[in-house]
């Protein structure tokens, strides 16, 4: 029988799944797999069978966790797609604040009454183990389809260590620490082949921290040029919930 | 009291309900609830950076993410008081329709024509029809490669940043694009002429309609607001005290107002006041299928998205041609932060988006507001099913459902950029 898949989303932009609509081929990989449920395309309900469930967005919701434990209970393999999914994401970002101040910021008096069961934001690995993740914001389509394609033929994940300074010296970028500029690939995961950078652009680190990312050393880099500051803030950016580790010395 | 409601309605960007409540066949209450989960952008981009503010408001939606960075860029110049070339606001103009091309061709084929034709999804739609699919996956492509072309990406643009573009697409890439936008109107017109042939409702809103102005251009970035009921014109710094957002139990979703009454923004409202702006071609195929001024049924704003593709298409091809043909440089210009509050505007495929951004003197975020399309549509919405319902409620269950949720369809609610 083929898999059935679902995909499902909590907090998030939709990024990843317009991301993957912009993949013509998954029409034809359709062939290799039976998409049950795409809230996003289709009017049809979620079944209550399914083999693999691919999961956008953060879980910011008492709602999402009790999804995320029935999801998980009923899958073979989950994969995550998204920085929101991976890393908490920029819904993370509102860690930053007071999540009850930010709330009242936005709503005024009313936060109470609209902002119900709201947890501080997480990724869905806090929450739910998960057997495969396709970083970014958004994720490159292609990724996500060598990823789908390794959970349909029972592979695991084969996920990259490194930081994207190496593929930018793979690519010849010229670094931006050198022009008084922040960049976060001293620290954020590899696999998007240097994506930003090749176009003009720093890295934002919407990958997350790689594996072997060298805390220590990356900070140690830019207060040599004076940066140390700005690369810990930008680095919140998509790594609000990982802050203590960003922020703690023993993490390299 | 019987209470018939819509969990989760499929086929919109974001999750929300329908609700009503019927008692002896009088409707009670009809709500559009929207229980996508807030992500408070509004209060995540205080103490970030000038350079930040964009990168973080893009995120509010996959969709419109290059209107939101857009937008944001334009509020933060315009706080700065930073003027930008010639060529880097053609670039943006493109960038934008870029995403016109990809909301338009994805929602009016794959999202909203299975309406139409009476199939759950276009995935049958495949099967029985597959030059309409082709015609749709080629649109949508086409604006995913020219936002790719512009912004380096289809979905959140990279090179797009204050005062500039931190890379530019080739003359020949330029070109080549040009041709392939040309070709693309005879798919555009045959999108008007597939909706304008399909049977819609007959049904007029009473809500406004308030877009973006121009005298010299088809308002896509920047401009002012403009009523159609009411004919002023207001500059874009005045949306704030124009517009009332309020809070409203049923939804995550703020409600947004003039003078208290709802109004709709979108493709409707651009093509009602900006008709004389529409170039000829889109005007003449506007016109084959009855289309013109003054358009009243909320249900037209699929056909009017499909003029705009026509238009559109034509246009960006002209765009491409003059940069490729002209010199220049989108470089981002030198600039200096400084203590200030500067207001954005742009038209997302959905309608107008606002952004409001207020820096202290070292270019840090003191406090944010972002007005979406789609939460100035709500309340217009709501009032449209609570009119629009009492004449089909004869209807079976699931047809009066499959109605309303046309209608719900027919706005191309946007629900993750509505609770932001």
């Amino acid at each position: 029988m083929r898999p059935n898949v679902v995909f499902l989303s909590l907090a998030s932009d939709f990024g990843c799944q317009v991301q993957i609509t912009n993949f013509p081929e998954l029409l034809e990989m359709l062939g290799t797999f039976d998409l049950s449920y795409w809230q996003l395309a289709t009017s049809a309900h979620m079944p209550s069978e399914y083999d693999i469930a691919v999961i956008e967005g953060a879980c910011t919701t008492q709602e999402h966790v009790e999804l995320l434990e029935k999801v998980r209970a009923r899958a073979q393999v989950v994969i995550i797609v998204g920085a929101c999914a991976c890393t908490g994401g920029i819904p993370s970002l509102a860690l930053n604040g007071d999540l009850e101040e930010g709330l009242h910021l936005v709503y005024g008096e009313a936060a109470e009454k609209v902002a119900w069961g709201h947890i501080p934001p997480r990724p869905i690995d806090a929450v739910i183990d998960v057997d495969f993740k396709v970083l970014g914001c958004p994720v490159n389509p292609d990724e996500f389809s060598s990823i789908l394609q390794r959970a349909l033929l029972g592979l695991v994940d084969n996920v990259h260590r490194e930081t994207m300074c190496s593929s930018c010296k793979i690519n010849e970028n010229s670094c931006f620490y050198a022009q008084g500029k922040v960049c976060l690939g001293l620290v954020t995961a590899a696999g998007c082949e240097s994506f930003c950078i090749n176009r003009g652009r720093a890295c934002t680190g919407c990958r997350g921290i790689a594996a072997d990312a060298n805390m220590k050393a990356a900070r140690e880099f830019a207060a040599k040029y004076a940066l140390e500051q700005e690369f810990l803030n930008g680095l919140e950016i998509y790594n609000s919930h990982a802050k203590g580790l960003v922020h703690d010395d023993s993490f390299c | 009291m019987t209470t018939l409601s819509v969990n989760h309605v499929a086929r919109i960007e974001g999750h929300g309900d329908i609700t009503v409540d019927v008692d002896e066949g009088v409707i009670k209450r009809i709500t559009m609830d929207i229980v996508e989960p807030a992500r408070i952008f509004e209060s995540m981009v205080v103490g970030r950076t000038f350079d930040e503010a964009p990168l973080i408001t893009s995120r509010i939606c996959g969709i419109c993410s290059a209107n939101h960075a857009v937008t944001s860029i334009l509020a933060t110049e315009n706080a700065f008081g930073i003027e930008v070339s010639e060529r880097t606001k053609k670039l943006r103009e493109l960038l934008v329709y870029g995403s016109y091309l990809q909301n338009h061709g994805t929602h009016l084929y794959i999202l909203a024509a299975p309406d139409y034709v009476g199939l759950p999804s276009v995935f049958p739609l495949a099967e029985t029809a597959p030059e309409i699919v082709k015609r749709a996956l080629a649109l949508k492509r086409l604006g995913n490669e020219l936002c790719t072309l512009v912004g380096g990406r289809a979905v959140h643009p990279t090179t797009a940043v204050i005062g500039g573009f931190t890379s530019e697409p080739t003359r020949t890439e330029l070109l080549s694009f040009g041709k392939r936008l040309e070709e693309a109107v005879r798919d555009a017109a045959a999108t008007v002429e597939l909706f304008g042939s399909f049977d819609i409702p007959r049904y007029e809103t009473k809500s406004d309609m308030l877009s973006l102005v121009a005298s010299d251009n088809y308002a896509i970035v920047e401009g002012e607001i403009h009523s159609l009921t009411h004919k002023w014109n207001r500059p874009v710094s005045d949306y704030r005290a124009l517009m009332q957002e309020e809070v409203v139990s049923h939804s995550n979703s703020k409600h947004v107002m003039v003078d208290g009454k709802p109004f709709m923004t979108g493709a409707i409202a651009r093509v009602n006041n900006s008709w004389d702006q529409l170039l000829p071609s889109a005007r003449v195929v506007a016109s084959k299928v009855g289309m013109r001024p003054v358009m009243k049924n909320p249900f037209y704003n699929n056909i009017c998205q499909a003029i705009e593709l026509v238009d559109a298409a034509e246009r960006c091809a002209m765009l491409c041609y003059e940069l490729a043909d002209s010199n220049g440089s989108a470089s981002p210009v030198e600039f200096k932060p400084r203590k200030a509050v500067g207001y954005g505007a742009t038209e997302a495929p959905r309608g107008t988006l606002y952004h409001t951004l207020e820096y202290d003197r070292n270019g840090i975020v003191t406090a944010g507001d972002v007005i979406t399309p789609t939460a100035q549509n709500l309340a217009s919405l709501e009032a449209d099913m609570r009119a629009f319902a009492p004449s089909i409620l004869s209807l079976e269950h699931d047809e009066f459902i499959l109605k309303i949720e046309q209608l719900v369809r027919a706005y191309d609610p946007c629900l993750s950029c509505a609770v932001h």
